[in-house]
């Protein structure tokens, strides 16, 4: 069954939907700053979303409200409505953050043999954020939160796309969402992988990542469900490979074979070669580590030549969302016909010796594959096309 | 799909020989465990894992920084793979895991939240933190097992383990993977007791009354780890078969032999069981055995499964019957074709496992 992309959402420090942030990349610079919706001594940069409407949809659970407001990018351009009753709709989600009770004030009380409000574990109780997403556009369908790390937001994608092609939903909104927080501030910190300027991806002089907060979805319906409703899809999800390092809880393995094994089953399911691909959005969080690494298994795999860029220079590492915004902007340039400079990057690294693109670059080509890597040695990867698997006559002619 | 493998860790011991020990033997009192704020007297009752439990050290050999939650994991997915006798390729990735829990590795992501109280945002512990995230669990369930297939975990505070259970099935439909482990855990530790104690009726005398089908059901929290191992239907067939997960529908089979009620007092409502005394089916429920977990109902899985491999009914451990359905009410042999797992959802409804002979 193909799965076609009819929507797209997104939301980060770069925009407050998609559009936003796709003018962001074309026109603007990466605006990380110190961090203000919590108090902490530590100085380094995040990527913050400041928008009020995003705070308005839900104001006691942020990372709700960030997804919320991708749902309603994503489901406006899918031109669905804000109530999906009429169809069995499936959200599947990514999250770190919202996950976890990770309230230090209600902690603090019990810590202290204090009177505690449970004011926060109800919110928490009631904030799974799959549930809350399909709570609130009357979703009927199975709701999934998932906890993958890094690899989240990729992850759910990949779980969504197993149950359109099971027939468990008809039509799947699937992505992640994620806020900033004290805990993974405070531990990326003590990990020793936080950089105290603005992040570099794929940079020779790369300090580390910025901690970034956002969400980024895709609608995703079989192709017969939007062909009923008058859509003629332009883009499909293909593939998804997923596999683990079996190694280390945080560092990858060193000879990437894990991300190299959920490239090759992404494109064995998209049924594409490696020249097929014509970019990728990759994970590029900016660490030593992840970029030498991923560097390495791009080479080995798609050549010296191949485009690819990373996001986070404009957006930050929005951990459990990650996947999901960068595969919602995958996507969206598929879409558009061109990939935005990858931020950040001025030099290069002679252990990658091979450079993000460094400014606005048209598409040829049809297929788009995004990468994420994870805590735990999760490693996983999506296929999207611009056309049916065997589509012909929308390849773009490299018009920007 | 068929369940080849099963794998316990619980407050009665681990393996899924003395899970079926705990099912013949009946009920037996749970723990008291000082608790701030509790509801009684500042004890409350507990199904909680023994340490000793906990120890193996050829499983755990590689894995000495594994928090408890973890090890809890690791114990119950390798078993279950022993259990099954499918040998495994090192760094092999026929092998699918997800891992389905409500609540994480709370217990370390509150030590966690000590460092940052105690020390300060910039002098916490990077291996407290690394091991605070949800995944580290199936990530050392991996690394464990040497496999490097797909490896997930997910959360759904009532429904995680079913969820778990129609992806393990839609992987092994597609061709992701050949055998999927599917497992859940949960981990007790005193703040979630703090809060269990606050929002559930605790039963101060131990039993979990899963009958009683109350608008206050009282609850006993537990915790524990069940993997079963699953492949699809030409595979191993130790146990029975899954044969689907029906949400707020009736399932493919009506009229099972058995109905097993996931009544723990998890829910804040459990009136809805009232339904399953209607008609003729018998009915159990083994919670008073395990604890009061979202995910029980991998413990109750594992339980069915042993009744269609043993064509066994299993006597309900706490028997207290208001409502006067048709209970198991003694350990006998029994021909038994199909078990339906129900779980009652405040938010969708009646929702079945169909497990088969």
């Amino acid at each position: 069954m193909d799965v076609a992309i009819t929507g797209i959402g997104a939301i980060s420090a770069a925009g407050a939907d998609l559009a936003g942030n796709l003018h962001t990349f074309e026109h603007g610079k990466p605006s990380a700053g110190g961090v203000s919706v919590f108090p902490t001594s530590l100085s380094y940069p995040v990527f913050e979303v400041s928008d009020i409407q995003m705070e308005a949809r839900d104001p006691h659970n942020r990372t709700l409200g960030l997804a919320l407001c991708a749902v309603d990018d994503a489901l406006r351009d899918a031109r669905l409505p804000s109530k999906l009753s009429r169809y069995r709709v499936g959200v599947c989600l990514g999250t770190t953050v919202a996950s976890q009770l990770n309230e230090l004030a209600f902690y603090g009380s019990y810590r202290r043999k204090e009177p505690v409000s449970m004011r926060a574990v109800d919110r928490y109780l009631k904030g799974d954020l799959a549930e809350g997403v399909a709570r609130a556009i009357g979703a009927r369908g199975p709701a999934l939160t998932v906890v993958n790390a890094c690899s989240s937001g990729a992850d759910a994608i990949g779980v969504a796309l197993s149950w359109l092609r099971n027939r468990v939903c008809d039509i799947a909104i699937a992505g992640g969402a994620d806020e900033l927080n004290p805990v993974p501030l405070c531990g990326f910190g003590a990990l020793g992988i936080l950089s105290d300027s603005v992040c570099a991806p794929f940079d020779r002089n790369r300090k580390g990542l910025n901690l970034g907060e956002g969400a980024g979805l895709l609608i995703l319906e079989s192709e017969v469900v939007s062909r009923e409703r008058g859509e003629e899809p332009l883009l499909y999800l293909l593939g998804y490979g997923s596999s683990a390092d079996a190694y280390h809880l945080t560092a990858p393995r060193p000879d990437g074979s894990g991300l190299e094994a959920s490239l090759r089953w992404a494109m064995a399911e998209a049924r594409i070669e490696p020249d097929d691909v014509c970019f990728i959005n990759a994970h590029g969080t900016a660490t030593s580590d992840n970029d030498r690494i991923e560097g390495a298994v791009f080479k080995r795999v798609f050549g010296k030549d191949v485009k690819f860029l990373s996001s986070k220079g404009f957006i930050g590492h929005t951990l459990g969302a990650a996947g999901g915004v960068e595969a919602a902007f995958a996507a969206a340039a598929l879409r558009e016909g061109w990939i935005p400079r990858s931020a950040g990057f001025v030099h290069e690294d002679e252990e990658i010796l091979l450079c993000p693109v460094s400014e606005k670059t048209p598409l040829t080509g049809r297929f788009a594959i995004s990468t994420s890597l994870a805590f735990g040695g999760n490693n996983a990867a999506i296929v999207i096309s611009r056309g049916p698997r065997n589509g012909s006559g929308v390849e773009h002619r490299g018009g920007a | 799909m068929n369940l080849a493998g099963i794998g316990v860790v619980f407050a009665g011991g681990r393996g899924v020989g003395a899970f079926e020990e705990a099912l013949r033997q009946g009920w037996k009192p749970p723990r008291r465990r000082e608790v701030a704020a509790a509801s009684s007297q500042g004890t409350m009752p507990v199904y909680s894992v023994e340490e000793e439990t906990l120890k193996d050290k050829a499983v755990l050999r590689k894995l000495r920084r594994a928090d408890r939650f973890s090890k809890m994991a690791v114990l119950a997915a390798c078993d279950a793979v022993k259990d099954s006798g499918i040998a495994l390729e090192e760094g092999g990735t026929s092998l699918g895991i997800i891992l389905a829990s409500a609540f994480g590795p709370q217990v370390t992501a509150f030590r966690f939240l000590d460092e940052i109280v105690d020390y300060g945002d910039s002098n916490v512990s990077p291996t407290l933190f690394s091991h605070s995230v949800h995944n580290a669990a199936a990530s050392y369930v991996a690394s464990a097992l040497g496999n490097r297939g797909p490896t997930l975990t997910v959360t759904q505070f009532g429904l995680s383990f079913h969820q778990a259970l129609v992806l393990g099935r839609a992987w092994i439909q597609e061709g992701r993977c050949e055998n999927v482990l599917v497992g859940s855990v949960e981990e007790l530790g005193t703040v979630m007791e703090f809060i269990c104690g606050q929002k559930l009726r605790i039963v101060e005398d131990g039993r979990i009354r899963p009958f009683e089908c109350s608008p206050t059901p009282g609850a006993v929290p537990g915790e524990g780890s069940v993997f079963l191992l699953l492949c699809g239907e030409g595979g191993a067939k130790k146990y029975c078969g899954i044969r689907g997960v029906s949400f707020d529908a009736e399932p493919a089979e009506p009229f099972p032999d058995l109905c097993v009620l996931d009544a723990d007092g998890m829910s804040e409502d459990e009136t809805c069981y009232r339904q399953s005394a209607d008609g003729d089916v018998a009915v159990a429920g083994y919670s008073p055995l395990f604890g009061s977990m979202m995910t029980g109902s991998a413990f109750h899985c594992a339980a069915a499964a042993l009744m269609l491999m043993n064509q066994t009914r299993y006597g309900c451990p706490v028997q207290d019957n208001p409502h006067r359905m048709r209970l198991c009410t003694s350990t006998e042999p029994c021909d038994l074709e199909a078990i339906h797992c129900v779980k009652y959802s405040c938010t969708r409804g009646r929702v079945v496992i169909a497990l088969g002979r």
